[in-house]
């Protein structure tokens, strides 16, 4: 996976929705256990708190001191320091006490374990103790915190086994979702992406069948498809019968001149006028044929028709074909070839779109400069180029002359139709390969990425009148 | 030649149907598709022309529907489209040739001369000559009167497609076709400069031309 798409992914709204979904349901959860958390810790220190009341109770009720230290003395012997600590320290006197020497305290504080001590017990982690005076002395009752250690060691349990897989699970199961979505939205995208891209044939695939809100869009994008498709048919029909209707009265015109040229002996001016009316005709009828063959390449019916195609062996014809031209406008075609290299293609298209290069090359180039046509092999994909040294096409003019009947201001005057390079533009469609125009510094570079050959084509279209 | 033209433009029709008859051909003209394919069934010609597009029965059915009853004329589609498709479709159809509207007498003629039935010249000549040029195909070598002219391989296939149908007009799209095998217009008269690079080599150097322009039409090589 590139970066970009990685990025793209990042963005898609169906996995914003996801990690924002997870990280609301993460916070409240956590929120909700750290609050019962804080409540249940709260209960627990109150009941040990009174329970350490109700023992400084208890030794209050005593009235006399003697009686009060020999109750507290029984009372050290027999309590388990681990669980309670009793330090009792007289104004005057020993202390007595189970749990070693503490230092003062007044009020509730809680008292790490080993802080205490020496004492014959073993101590607990850490206690909640309370200081009260009690008789002639100050009595520290203390209880071990280990319910309340025990209960956050419970709630630190639930939050790892439970919550953390919990959002795990979550997680992958909305960026599964995520994927799916993004998958039907990149459909809907490529389908959309070819229609754009002329194919009016292209659909929203596996989409279908739902009833959700994206297949909702796939059903409404696809009936836009079939429409616009009917009325580009229509539109085809309607300029194919005007190329018909007009074609039929070119036809006549060219008939009545040349009727006139082969029958009478015409004055010299005459039949000068009469051969310019022929040359113009003619030219009516080549833009004619040229209009009709763009709107057929562009209309993609020859896509089925496409087989393996050596483009060495074009390249090699074309440049035979056309070399003696440029050394007589005194300009050197070159060629880079490989050995081979197949695209899958239509021979006569993929002839014409380098005819029509070099020539327009060829056209806007001056004497002594050099047209170059390369063709390079990068692992599958075959590249088409074709420089030169001419003035070179603008930056923002660079789209715009792949329209049909665009032209440069300053080639007004030259020869041509305006409809070589929409023709190259609609064989790279529909072989789809990717045509870019680039700054060849001084001039223009035209280059041709070819998609690589797919296994599967050619078995089946065979050109029928090779067969024949 | 017999020639059978089914053509539904009046104006077209007598057009063609005329200049055949001033070349010498016997021509029938017939101006809807199911008429033309009656006369084709019962009649015996040496070459059709029908245009694609005719009222009621089209061009294409015709042609399909005598291939299917195994008439073997040769045909030429004449039409008002011309994409790479069309001329695909027919040629698969059956046709032998195909000319696009609006054509050139000279082109139709050209094209009637290289399909129509004739009398098969021999089958593997060895040597094809013109006045003193002459051509081995074997040892690819040419002479003219005696002297060996150098040919790159693209002037030889040029020469070669004259020599073959010497006496007859070859246009420049049928030249494009078998020498360079393009079929679609290049907007270029780059086949003019081919020309003129083999008649410096066959004809500069000698007392007479051989090859010559005709106007309107293309080129036919022939004896002064």
């Amino acid at each position: 996976m590139t970066l970009p798409d990685r990025f793209d992914r990042i963005r898609s709204t169906p996995l914003r929705l996801t990690i924002i979904l997870t990280l609301i349901f993460a916070v409240a959860a956590l929120g909700c256990f750290t609050t019962a958390y804080g409540v249940v810790r709260a209960n627990l220190n109150a009941a040990i708190l009174s329970d350490l009341r109700q023992t400084v109770a208890t030794f209050r009720q005593e009235g006399e001191p003697d009686e009060l230290l020999e109750r507290l003395t029984e009372a050290v012997r027999v309590t388990d320091p681990s669980y309670r600590i009793l330090h009792y320290l007289p104004d005057s006197g020993p202390v007595i006490s189970n749990a070693g020497d503490i230092a003062p305290i007044s009020g509730t504080v809680t008292l790490a374990g080993d802080s205490l001590g020496p004492t014959d017990g073993a101590l607990a982690e850490s206690y909640l103790a309370l200081s009260a005076r009690v008789g002639a002395g100050q009595l520290i009752v203390g209880q071990s915190r280990r319910a309340i250690i025990e209960m956050s060691e419970i709630f630190a349990a639930v939050v790892l086994m439970g919550l953390l897989p919990a959002m795990l699970i979550a997680g992958l199961a909305g960026l599964w979702i995520a994927r799916r979505a993004q998958d039907r939205i990149g459909a809907i995208q490529d389908a959309l992406g070819a229609m754009t891209g002329g194919d009016s044939t292209a659909r929203v695939r596996g989409i279908a069948a739902g009833n959700d809100d994206l297949s909702g869009i796939g059903q409404a994008v696809n009936a836009m498809a079939t429409a616009q498709e009917a009325l580009i048919v229509t539109l085809r029909q309607v300029s194919t019968d005007i190329a018909h209707d007009l074609r039929t009265p070119i036809q006549r015109v060219s008939v009545l001149l040349d009727r006139m040229a082969r029958g009478a002996d015409l004055p010299p001016a005459q039949k000068t006028l009469l051969l310019q009316a022929q040359d113009e005709t003619t030219r009516i009828g080549r833009t004619f044929q040229a209009l009709l063959q763009l709107a057929q390449v562009e209309g993609g019916a020859a896509r089925d028709r496409l087989v393996p195609v050596d483009l060495v062996g074009v390249a090699r014809d074309v440049v035979e074909f056309l070399d003696v031209d440029a050394e007589t406008q005194g300009l050197s075609l070159t060629a880079a070839l490989p050995a081979s290299a197949t695209v899958t293609g239509d021979r006569q298209l993929l002839s014409q779109v380098m005819v029509n290069l070099i020539q327009n090359a060829m056209l806007h180039g001056a004497e002594g400069q050099t047209v170059h046509l390369a063709i390079a092999t990068c692992g599958p994909v075959v590249t088409l180029t074709v420089s030169d040294h001419g003035p070179g096409i603008p930056a923002d003019e660079r789209a715009k002359v792949l329209r049909r009947l665009y032209r440069l201001d300053r080639s007004r005057t030259t020869p041509g139709n305006g409809l070589g390079l929409a023709m190259v533009k609609a064989v790279c469609d529909l072989h789809r390969a990717r045509l870019t125009l680039e700054d060849n510094a001084p001039g223009l570079s035209v280059r041709i990425a070819f998609p690589p050959v797919s296994a599967d084509v050619g078995t089946t279209a065979q050109r029928p009148h090779l067969a024949q | 030649m017999k020639i059978l033209v089914i053509e539904d433009d009046t104006a077209t029709g007598a057009y063609i149907a005329e200049g055949l008859r001033e070349e010498g051909h016997s021509v029938d003209l017939i101006a809807s598709g199911a008429d033309g394919l009656v006369q084709g069934t019962i009649g015996t010609y040496d070459v059709m022309v029908v245009d694609r597009m005719l009222p009621g029965l089209d061009g294409m059915a015709v042609v399909k529907t005598l291939r299917a009853t195994g008439n073997a004329t040769p045909v030429l589609f004449l039409t008002a489209m011309g994409g790479v498709d069309d001329r695909i479709e027919g040629l698969h159809a059956g046709a032998d040739d195909y000319l696009v509207k609006p054509f050139v007498f000279g082109e139709l003629s050209a094209r009637l001369a290289a399909i129509g039935r004739r009398p098969k010249i021999q089958d593997a000549p060895v040597t094809l000559s013109v006045a003193d040029l002459e051509m081995n195909l074997l040892t690819r070598k040419v002479t003219r009167a005696g002297q060996p002219i150098d040919l790159l391989p693209r002037e030889f296939a040029l020469l070669e497609c004259l020599m073959r149908r010497k006496g007859r007009v070859q246009t420049r799209t049928m030249l494009m076709e078998t020498v360079w095998d393009i079929h679609y217009d290049p907007l270029t008269n780059v086949v003019d400069t081919h020309i003129s690079r083999l008649r410096a080599k066959i004809d500069k150097p000698f007392a007479t031309e051989l090859i010559e322009t005709v106007r309107g039409a293309g080129y036919r090589i022939a004896a002064p």
